[in-house]
């Protein structure tokens, strides 16, 4: 897998252990057995069955993530948004200490700060609410499973390879993603692929195999193909019309799109007027079969994801009278 | 209009229920919505099948009047298709909407014996409809008759027929006529108007009227009310006691 530009910006502590290694020799379906059965998805104490769609809420413990920066960089508007997201209807919240974008480093202690007791204090108010770290490295999903968390959230694609081994021994759920290679918090820079689903998939795959075969539960894995990372809007529209390439393999597939760049350069919309672009292909992606969606706007991606299962007979409407009265 | 003379045949208990779709629970979605119209509606058919009847008849208006095979069921498809999948195919043709949901009152009330299925025109007169509550009567020596139908759909104007002011005083009167056991009034119901109403119920209220004979049975209504603009009505009567019994009491 070719590298990308930007590998600078991690700190040597990282580097020493990190990167993306090198990619089995793999057909366009990943390896040999990495398909499974279409069915429950375990996180946490929660058994979720394939019909069902799930809102995972981002709560960023970070002064500068993209969208509305800061807003719940203080543990109290933090624990609020908490209570909020889950009275509209959040099955899982994913807590993340380190903006995806470029930008003063953010240590593994600091990190740490950021979430780890937050982590700990979420657990405390909702035992049975899964509660996911977006996080790539180990060390910290390691505090985190041991804080209470349910599921790590490798948006960096396996950049540390121990956070799988982490993931297992804690007994907790991965993502696993698909940056192109992408050094961590670095932006996609003229990348081109000769097919990027295919790409996708052979790492999201990969990465899925690699984690069972550390011993994690198969059924606590997701697959992401990770729209924007490592990907121009091309790429992410790509993958958003061939997500069923991804749903087919039977692995649940976690889609992250809420008021990306993707959407706003598709519909010169600003950051603040993405969301109808992002509920769009939140249904698109429901209706080939993604099963749990991050968003900033979790009572509308609630909604949207309703009336798509309603659409698909996985959902029973609330209260049906036309005609039949 | 008398049945055939082999003693003393009778309707020993009827009800009357509504039937709009909203009575299946499967198609109003996670809110029951009309809850207490079910019970009253279970209540009045579990009064039937305590009555141990010999068969029981569903009548129920439809397009045309005819008889319908008694091991047939509503199907509950034709009014939500993501409903195919868990129901399954049925064999047989689904039944009119009255009658289907007439069949269903008694399947959950638990009622495994034998039963009649009888569809009445929507456009039969009034002495159509008498004689053939008057042949169903005397189709057995203990007969229940479930009678399926609805007063007026015009009752607001968020009704399906938007209002007519004709319509309150229309369904008044009808209830009266039940309350008071006076079936002759409802065979009295004007046919022209009960359809400018869209009270779909009146030939199978004229049903009963003609099973029923002359003599008033004792009555008692369980339900009344226009959740929706139309008038639903549950009632429960009783074949009054040492009755002449029906066949050749008119």
């Amino acid at each position: 897998m070719d590298r990308v530009e930007g590998e600078g910006t991690l700190g040597m502590d990282d580097r020493a252990t990190c990167g993306p290694g090198p990619l089995d020799s793999l057909g366009p379906l990943g390896p040999p057995g990495a398909q499974r059965e279409p069915g429950i998805l375990r996180l946490g104490r929660q058994e979720f069955p394939a019909g069902r769609l799930l809102v995972m809420a981002i709560i960023n413990r970070t002064p500068d993530s993209f969208y509305r920066p800061g807003i719940t960089w203080h543990e109290t508007a933090a624990m609020e948004r908490v209570h909020t997201v889950v009275a509209e209807g959040a099955d899982i919240v994913d807590i993340g200490g380190v903006p995806a974008k470029p930008g003063t480093e953010v240590t593994v202690d600091e990190e740490s700060d950021r979430t780890i007791p937050f982590v700990e204090a979420v657990r405390e108010a909702y035992p049975d609410l899964v509660i996911s770290v977006d996080t790539w490295r180990h060390e910290v999903g390691r505090a985190a499973c041991a804080a209470g968390a349910d599921l790590l959230n490798d948006t960096w694609s396996g950049w540390d390879p121990k956070l799988a081994e982490v993931a297992a021994e804690c007994g907790v759920g991965l993502v696993c993603s698909h940056t192109g290679g992408q050094h961590p918090r670095t932006r996609v820079f003229r990348r081109a692929y000769a097919d990027v689903m295919a790409d996708v998939l052979d790492r999201t795959l990969t990465l899925a195999q690699r984690a069972v075969q550390a011993g994690v539960d198969p059924s606590r894995i997701l697959i992401d193909p990770a729209h924007d990372f490592g990907k121009n809007t091309w790429h992410s529209l790509e993958i958003s019309r061939r997500l069923a390439d991804m749903t087919a393999t039977g692995w649940p597939v976690l889609v992250s799109v809420s008021n990306k760049d993707f959407v706003g350069e598709t519909l010169g919309a600003g950051v603040d007027d993405r969301l109808a672009g992002t509920l769009a292909v939140t249904s698109v992606a429901a209706w080939l079969g993604a099963r749990v969606f991050r968003a900033h706007h979790v009572e509308q991606t609630r909604q949207a994801l309703d009336m798509v299962a309603a659409v698909k007979g996985d959902f029973r409407p609330a209260r049906v009278l036309k005609g039949l009265v | 209009m008398h049945g055939p003379a082999r003693g003393p045949a009778v309707i020993i208990r009827a009800a009357l229920c509504p039937c709009p779709p909203l009575l299946a629970r499967e198609l109003t979605g996670r809110d029951p919505i009309v809850s207490g119209l079910r019970e009253a509606c279970a209540e009045a058919a579990a009064r039937l099948v305590a009555a141990d009847p010999d068969i029981l008849i569903v009548v129920g208006p439809a397009p045309e009047t005819a008889g319908w095979d008694s091991a047939s069921r509503l199907d509950l498809s034709a009014f939500a298709p993501a409903l195919r999948a868990t129901l399954g195919a049925s064999g047989t043709p689904g039944l009119p909407l009255s009658l289907g949901l007439g069949v269903l009152l008694l399947d959950q009330a638990g009622y495994s014996g034998p039963r009649v299925l009888q569809a009445v025109g929507e456009q039969e007169p009034v002495a159509r409809c008498t004689e053939l509550g008057d042949k169903l009567a005397a189709s057995a020596a203990r007969a229940a008759l479930l009678v399926m139908g609805d007063g007026s759909a015009r009752r607001s104007p968020t009704a399906p027929g938007h209002l007519d002011e004709r319509a309150a005083p229309f369904d008044a009167r009808v209830e009266r006529a039940i309350r008071a056991g006076d079936l002759a009034a409802l065979a009295a119901v004007d046919a022209t108007l009960a359809r400018d109403l869209m009270a779909t119920g009146r030939p199978a209220w004229q049903v009963l009227a003609g099973a029923m004979g002359a003599e008033r049975p004792m009555t008692e209504i369980l339900y009344a009310d226009d959740p929706f603009g139309v008038a639903y009505l549950v009632a429960d009567f009783e074949a009054a006691p040492n009755g002449a019994g029906h066949a050749g009491a008119s």
